[in-house]
């Protein structure tokens, strides 16, 4: 393998890796914490999965605003939809 | 190792080579967007069965193949990285580099369909096909299980015919990809289609909890 592509697969690599032990992570809650308070943590961890893809294997960091503002817009209605939706039925 | 060069060609309604990239990177993020609405309808459905039958839903979750699922999430994690290996190669012109990641970022994503189709023939060997209406659901004296076992299947369904769909684009791409000249001319294509990837992956790490983990 050459030594530029090397360098270049640094950031790739970290971000399988850290994924991997974030979804492992998810799998010993799943498995030894079933019922009461795990899902907060599980939520927690689900996010930032979704964020590390998102901004870093996806590169939205790197793109122009208008890109990262359609991306943005996306994930924002998303969020205003889950939020206002489960805030319905929590609170009833 | 030979590398070629790489760049794109210019069409003619584009100012410069730039500006033709990020036209078509915003146009596949604004249909990701579009593919974004089309799942989170779904994932709010499981979230609100979910809080309103939690211990039908957790009467489903015992029988979901939690361990596919976890299994699943791995090979498509290994696939994005396959992908990203291949748009690093694209940028330096490693032609061969880049189509063998392709291929084998196509071949995970066959392994992933076939763990999710022997989850579907259990499910089946095991009675929690409801929408089958000639076979016995053997939790039919629980019916808001049957909303969210219905949910389970056409949400991993949806997901599965765009991962089909992104197994065909990565074949095509991968035998376009190893003809002599494409670098040269539409290196970003292999960025387009990895965007596509991607997205498939993080989709399915969303399903993942909703389906599987949560409250399991």
């Amino acid at each position: 393998m050459p030594p530029e592509l090397k360098q270049k697969l640094r950031t790739p690599i970290a971000t399988m890796l850290v994924l991997l032990g974030l979804l492992s992570v998810n799998v010993i809650l799943g498995i030894y914490f079933i019922h009461g308070w795990a899902w907060i943590p599980e939520v927690l961890i689900t996010v930032t999965m979704i964020l590390t893809v998102l901004l870093v294997a996806m590169e939205a960091l790197h793109e122009p605003p208008l890109t990262r503002l359609f991306a943005f817009i996306g994930f924002c209605w998303v969020s205003i939809l889950l939020t206002l939706t489960m805030m319905d039925y929590l609170t009833r | 190792m030979s590398t070629t060069t790489v760049g794109i060609k210019l069409e003619e309604q584009f100012e410069s080579e730039q500006q033709q990239r990020e036209t078509a990177k915003l146009g596949m993020w604004t249909f990701l967007a579009t593919e974004l609405l089309l799942f989170s309808g779904m994932f709010i459905s499981a979230l609100v069965i979910r809080t309103l039958h939690p211990d039908s839903v957790t009467a489903v979750a015992l029988h979901l193949k939690f361990w596919i699922g976890a299994t699943n999430t791995a090979v498509l994690i290994l696939s994005s990285f396959c992908m990203s290996v291949a748009i690093e190669s694209s940028r330096l012109g490693l032609q061969r580099i880049m189509v063998r990641a392709m291929l084998l970022t196509a071949a995970l994503g066959v392994l992933f369909m076939c763990l999710k189709g022997y989850e579907y023939y259990r499910d089946y060997v095991e009675h929690m096909t409801p929408f089958l209406h000639w076979r016995r659901y053997e939790l039919v004296g629980d019916p808001a299980s049957r909303l969210f076992t219905d949910l389970y299947f056409i949400i991993t369904g949806l997901h599965a015919i765009h991962l089909t769909i992104g197994i065909g684009l990565m074949l095509v791409m991968s035998w376009l990809a190893s003809r002599a000249g494409f670098l040269q001319k539409h290196q970003n294509r292999i960025e387009i289609v990895g965007l596509y990837w991607h997205f498939i992956d993080l989709i399915w790490m969303i399903v993942f909890p909703t389906l599987y983990l949560l409250n399991r």
